[in-house]
């Protein structure tokens, strides 16, 4: 063993009488080093990408939401929210009410998703309020300021296409308008802008708004009704469990989803990239595995005699296989340990600085996520080392298949 | 069966018995030898001459174990060479066979030391050990102070005697040479020879050396010819390069017959 190594490292390193095989080699070692970075890379920002979605999904949205099956509004919805609150596994419980609406400033327009909610309970489940960039969320309290007009806060983006501010006043029509003696017409009513938040995730700050509980049933003309209630859970990954435990705890007629179920799509779409990115990416490592085929068949012709002396004092065929084939190793490992400094390197410096910038309503993200993890890197080392093992097959059963006479006998 | 070395088998250290050697070639099959029998006392120094393309170097492959005849077999001592397994013959000319080429096939990218001490390291032998024993050889061939150096870096007859230190360095009891000052001008040719010769008394070495040079076969114990496929002993006195040896048995060294060589198919070496 410690010969094969003493041999292959030397003959990696000296300088050879054909510069072909060690430029090949030096390409080899690149290659490798190249396909082990960019996938470390790629995979970082997959997974990246795929964390800190689930953390702003998780921080603006519930884990799980119990609502009515027939879509008819939770009535008795204070006290079955301070029951659900009690059961195990729940950590938290906010009532809600949601209606689409049109907000309006001038001749600008934009939908909305319009939640009511109670402060205190939706900071319990919710970030957004958290996340208020201008303005404050203070006065979403229940009853305060009365008699002038009633809160809103508006989505960072929503805010921008209607061209909201901070003290802005925006108008809301709902689509469920009143019966007056003029036949059907919507209904309007005035909003004073007391906050813009940003989340993060444009499907939220585009389209979010959140005002006072009463103040959006007022709006929808609706009872003192709530349309879910949304919990908070200890462990995310038993949100399906969960939610059947409280589904049977509220008894028939309701019914939960939970953020696993709303986002599947979404997470199953990240998933498939992934994949597909190792596989696309993966590709460099075989062509740098190509090169070390190449580089090592070209380094046993060009070794057949040296070989055939070796064998004339002994050397075995078994030894001479070995010889080739850690330098294949040798090889692998070089690129595959450049490969990895180079990608955390350059995955821990995209992550620190975020200095890519995305177009947030294309990605949900404004910036390149970078989340390298060492299982990553041990699995695309394994992957780097085996598809160069392979390729070493070849050319090192080739240089101990060689017959000493024969390689002799034309020198 | 011509026996050329009338040898009391008892007191063979190597010895060949109806070795043929036979090559496709075209439709037919070249004969290179047949029935070639060949027996080398301990401690002797045999020296064989012929024409190039003669076979001499392919019967130095045999003896080694590097080449697979066609027919018979060769003993070292009562160990048939063919009955090996490719480990076992691996590791017996490790340990029994130095071999020494005209061309000195050290590794390039080695030093001399390096070079001297393969066949030890080849057996994973602890470097320091291994570099000790060459350091050794490389003292006794004169080249202590060159051991360093890598192959490129000596010349030629200096090269020449780092191959002999390699050849030793694992302590054979039989030196194959084939040509060894053959890519030499004649004064390092000799001194490379008086080497040999010194080497060959202080190892107690059978040495078989395979040379076009007349006056370096005289100074060993025997010269063999192989010419058309057998081994002719001559005469060290009156010895001319292209003179016939009396006692030669001419025989057709080529031929497209089928010969005795195809009637045995001998074990596989390495």
């Amino acid at each position: 063993m410690r010969f094969e190594l003493f041999i292959a490292s030397r003959y990696l390193r000296a300088r050879r009488r054909q510069a072909l095989v060690g430029v090949i080699t030096a390409i080899s070692v690149v290659g490798v080093a190249a396909g082990v970075a960019a996938l470390i890379i790629a995979l970082a920002i997959t997974n990246g990408m795929r964390r800190d979605l689930q953390q702003r999904l998780l921080g603006s949205t519930a884990h799980v939401e119990l609502m009515r099956t027939a879509a008819d509004g939770i009535t008795h919805w204070r006290s079955l929210t301070q029951r659900l609150r009690s059961l195990p596994h729940v950590t938290a419980a906010a009532p809600a009410i949601y209606g689409q609406g049109l907000i309006s400033r001038g001749a600008r327009s934009g939908g909305a998703l319009i939640k009511g909610i109670l402060p205190a309970q939706e900071r319990t489940v919710s970030s957004l309020l958290n996340n208020i960039r201008e303005g404050s969320a203070a006065d979403l309290a229940p009853s305060t300021n009365a008699g002038t007009l009633p809160p809103l806060v508006l989505g960072s983006d929503l805010a921008a296409q209607v061209g909201a501010e901070v003290g802005s006043t925006v108008l809301v029509t709902s689509p469920q308008g009143e019966l007056t003696p003029f036949g059907l017409v919507p209904k309007y009513q005035r909003f004073r802008v007391a906050g813009i938040f940003h989340s993060g995730f444009y499907q939220y700050d585009s389209s979010f708004a959140l005002a006072r509980l009463a103040d959006v049933q007022h709006l929808f003309s609706e009872p003192d009704v709530v349309s879910v209630i949304s919990f908070k859970i200890d462990d995310l990954y038993r949100a399906a469990a969960v939610g059947r435990e409280i589904e049977a705890a509220a008894g028939p007629g309701f019914m939960t989803t939970n953020w696993m179920e709303q986002n599947q799509e979404l997470f199953r779409a990240l998933r498939l990239e992934q994949v597909a990115t190792f596989i696309i990416i993966g590709l460099i490592v075989c062509v740098a595995a190509l090169n070390i085929l190449i580089a090592l068949t070209m380094m046993v012709m060009e070794k057949t005699r040296d070989i055939a002396v070796m064998m004339s004092y002994g050397v075995l065929p078994s030894q001479i296989r070995r010889i080739f084939l850690y330098q294949g190793l040798l090889i692998s490992v070089i690129g595959t340990a450049i490969g990895l400094a180079v990608g955390y390197s350059a995955a821990w410096v995209g992550g620190h600085y975020r200095f890519i910038h995305l177009s947030a309503q294309v990605y949900s993200l404004d910036y390149l996520p970078f989340a390298p993890r060492w299982q990553d890197g041990a699995i695309v080392a394994a992957v780097a080392l085996l598809v160069s093992l392979a390729a070493t097959l070849y050319p090192s059963s080739s240089s101990a298949g060689i017959l000493p006479a024969e390689a002799l006998r034309y020198e | 069966m011509t026996e050329v070395a009338r040898i009391d088998q008892g007191d063979a250290f190597l010895r060949t018995e109806d070795l043929c050697k036979a090559f496709p070639s075209g439709n037919g099959t070249l004969t290179l030898f047949r029935d070639l029998n060949l027996t080398v006392r301990r401690g002797e120094m045999v020296a064989i001459v012929g024409e190039s393309g003669s076979g001499k170097s392919t019967l130095l492959h045999m003896l080694a174990g590097l080449d697979r005849p066609s027919a018979g077999a060769v003993y070292f001592g009562s160990t048939l060479l063919g009955k090996l397994t490719a480990g076992q013959a691996a590791a017996f000319r490790n340990r029994e066979i130095g071999y020494v080429w005209q061309m000195h096939y050290l590794l390039p990218e080695f030093t001399a030391l390096e070079n001297a001490a393969m066949p030890l390291l080849a057996r994973n032998m602890p470097k320091n050990q291994a570099f000790a024993a060459a350091a050794r050889l490389l003292d006794e061939v004169g080249l202590g102070q060159r051991a360093s150096h890598r192959a490129g870096e000596l010349s030629g007859g200096e090269q020449q005697r780092v191959a002999f230190a390699r050849a030793l360095v694992a302590g054979p009891g039989l030196l194959l040479a084939d040509e060894p000052t053959g890519s030499l001008d004649a004064s390092t040719a000799d001194s490379v020879f008086r080497l040999l010769t010194q080497l060959h008394t202080a190892h107690q070495l059978t040495s078989i050396l395979v040379t076009h040079n007349l006056d370096l076969a005289r100074r060993c114990d025997r010269t063999l010819r192989l010419r058309d496929g057998q081994l002719q002993q001559i005469p060290v006195a009156g010895m001319q390069p292209d003179q016939t040896p009396p006692e030669s048995t001419a025989d057709t060294g080529t031929s497209n017959v089928q010969s005795s060589c195809v009637r045995v198919q001998a074990p596989g070496p390495a």
